[in-house]
């Protein structure tokens, strides 16, 4: 082997990598970020807009929302929003296992969580809907099943056109947005 | 380069790198072989642990705890007073391993430590803000409560950057004194 | 001859260069804390996540509380400071849990876990986006970092790179300290009654 052929061989190699490196680089960065992009993507949800006392199917079951009552709130100026919404069975094998994300939003995107336990004011207007449990029982559920839930909220009086949103982790990123 | 001058210094670092850990290897053997004992204080005496300067006080033995209520089933207490004064830029608990009983007494659970000047359960310890306190063993009812006491008092270390994440923080070294106590008995309870 | 010193030359000037660098590198600590929104005493201030204002501060050598019907007093070897404040969530539903006094010495003062439990202090209530809520808070602090101190609130402890309000608090003098500070259960917009004697 003469010099020059060993040369232009290591120059051809040298090249090669760093053409290489255009390629490995984006996809290092590419592995070493997956997980984030991933639950990025699966941020970016995807809505089912459902009108109030329709039956919208999702995640094995038919949801449908029954009441959006806004009650008095024991601080002043806020009121207590009370969704109850059920759900009908109809996969009880996609439908548990699954955890449930309920949020009540508004027109200016603020995003309430619900309350663990109903205010008062659920307690006195509405006895019935304050025994429901909350979303995210769904084991043991058969065929047919009717699952009743309620869930309140704290929300200050100005919050205007309140939706309920309602997500399985099984079927993100679409959710079901209650109006 | 040529290949002889290639070798030549592939076998130096290969000898200098294999002397380097047959030294270090040499002397983790000698300090494992001739531990260094932990020097012994007085009791009063305070000692820098480091990120606490302690001062172990004295130590009893009684049915009362420090919070003064006895608890309804009768139980042993030891019960060791230290002053502690936080040496760190930031509150931090009593560690309950910042005083060990030497030897280690089968079945012991941790101590709970108390504020002195109140009975309350010790929570942060601000810099600056040194503070009686009270460590309170509840004793296993199967051993007697023993006559003297030796404790290890442990040290932390402050590294700025430590070797996992190059964070800054503190870290538990071995013990760096041991103190001698005699225990007084339950009847110097009573008078409290 | 500059060729035989260019060799030597090129390593010390590396070896240089990585004492810097490695000198310079800035703390993870640094690199993961919050971002420090600031503030004084008095004023509303803004973080994306909530806005928080602080009113008034109280010294005192003794705090009663009553807990479970009884009143206890709670002594400490500093001063008790006791914060009045609110604060409101503004998007989304959270809670404030990681509140620190930071001294004029640099020193991190957590909050006092013996009233942890006192209605309105940070984590025992949720706060909701639009509902500003009164929040009570209570360091033990050496006499020498009382004034010229800074309140840090966050969401939590360890969020590297989340908000922080920095609220500088102006209105705190030695000779304000009072001999006891009263603590007493409020009801459900004013979670405590305060009482300075």
């Amino acid at each position: 082997m003469t010099a020059t052929a060993a040369n232009a061989g290591e120059r051809r190699r040298y090249w090669f990598s760093i053409a290489a490196l255009a390629v490995v680089l984006p996809a290092a960065i590419l592995v070493h970020t997956g997980d984030t992009i991933r639950e990025w993507l699966r941020d970016m949800r995807d809505p089912i807009a459902v009108e109030s006392g329709a039956l919208q199917r999702y995640a094995g079951a038919d949801w449908r929302l029954t009441g959006l009552a806004r009650l008095p709130g024991s601080l002043p100026k806020t009121a207590v929003v009370l969704a109850e919404f059920e759900a009908t069975v109809d996969d009880p094998a996609q439908l548990a296992e699954n955890r449930c994300q309920v949020a009540l939003t508004d027109d200016r995107g603020r995003r309430w969580q619900p309350a663990f336990l109903p205010e008062s004011a659920v307690h006195k207007a509405k006895p019935a809907a304050a025994d429901k449990p909350h979303c995210g029982l769904f084991e043991g559920t058969s065929t047919g099943d009717t699952i009743m839930m309620a869930e309140s909220f704290v929300v200050p009086e100005d919050a205007k056109s309140l939706a309920l949103s309602v997500s399985l982790s099984g079927a993100l990123p679409a959710y079901l947005l209650f109006r | 380069m040529t290949i002889r001058q290639r070798l030549l210094a592939i076998l130096i670092t290969g000898i200098g790198g294999t002397a380097a850990a047959a030294a270090s290897f040499a002397m983790a053997v000698y300090d494992a072989a001739n531990p260094e004992g932990v020097t012994v204080v007085a009791a009063s005496e305070p000692v820098d642990t480091g990120r606490w300067i302690v001062t172990v006080r004295e130590a009893r033995a009684g049915p009362i705890p420090p919070t003064g209520i006895e608890p309804p089933e009768p139980k042993t207490f030891v019960m060791v007073e230290f002053d502690a004064d936080n040496r760190s830029a930031e509150t931090n608990n009593v560690l309950t391993r910042l005083l060990a009983i030497d030897p280690p007494v089968p079945n012991l659970p941790d101590p709970i430590v108390y504020l002195a000047r109140d009975g309350w359960v010790a929570g942060g310890i601000n810099p600056g803000m040194p503070e009686r306190m009270i460590a309170a063993w509840e004793w296993p009812p199967a051993l007697p409560p023993p006559r003297t006491l030796r404790l290890l008092i442990g040290s932390q270390i402050y590294k700025r950057r430590d070797n996992l994440y190059g964070a800054s923080g503190w870290f538990d070294l071995d013990p760096v004194a041991a103190v001698e106590l005699s225990v007084s008995p339950a009847a110097a309870e009573a008078t409290q | 001859m500059i060729g035989s010193i260019k060799g030597p030359a090129a390593v010390l000037l590396a070896a240089a260069m990585l004492y810097g660098m490695q000198r310079t590198t800035p703390l993870y600590s640094d690199i993961t804390s919050p971002v420090p929104v600031t503030g004084r005493q008095g004023e509303r201030v803004d973080t994306s996540a909530f806005a928080i204002g602080v009113a008034n501060v109280h010294l005192a050598r003794e705090v009663t509380a009553s807990s479970f019907g009884r009143d206890r007093t709670y002594t400490t070897s500093g001063v008790w400071v006791i914060i009045e404040a609110a604060a409101a969530a503004k998007q989304e539903s959270l809670s404030l849990t990681s509140a620190k006094w930071l001294g004029p010495n640099g020193v991190r003062h957590a909050l006092s876990q013996r009233l942890s439990s006192m209605p309105g202090m940070p984590g025992t209530e949720r706060l909701e986006p639009g509902i500003p809520r009164p929040m009570l808070m209570a360091f033990e602090v050496p006499e020498s970092q009382l004034s010229g101190a800074t309140l840090l609130i966050a969401r939590s402890a360890v969020t590297p790179l989340a908000e922080e309000a920095w609220i500088k608090i102006t209105d705190v003098r030695a000779q304000n300290i009072r001999s006891t500070v009263k603590l007493g259960r409020g009801n459900r917009s004013q979670p405590w009654t305060l009482e300075a004697q």
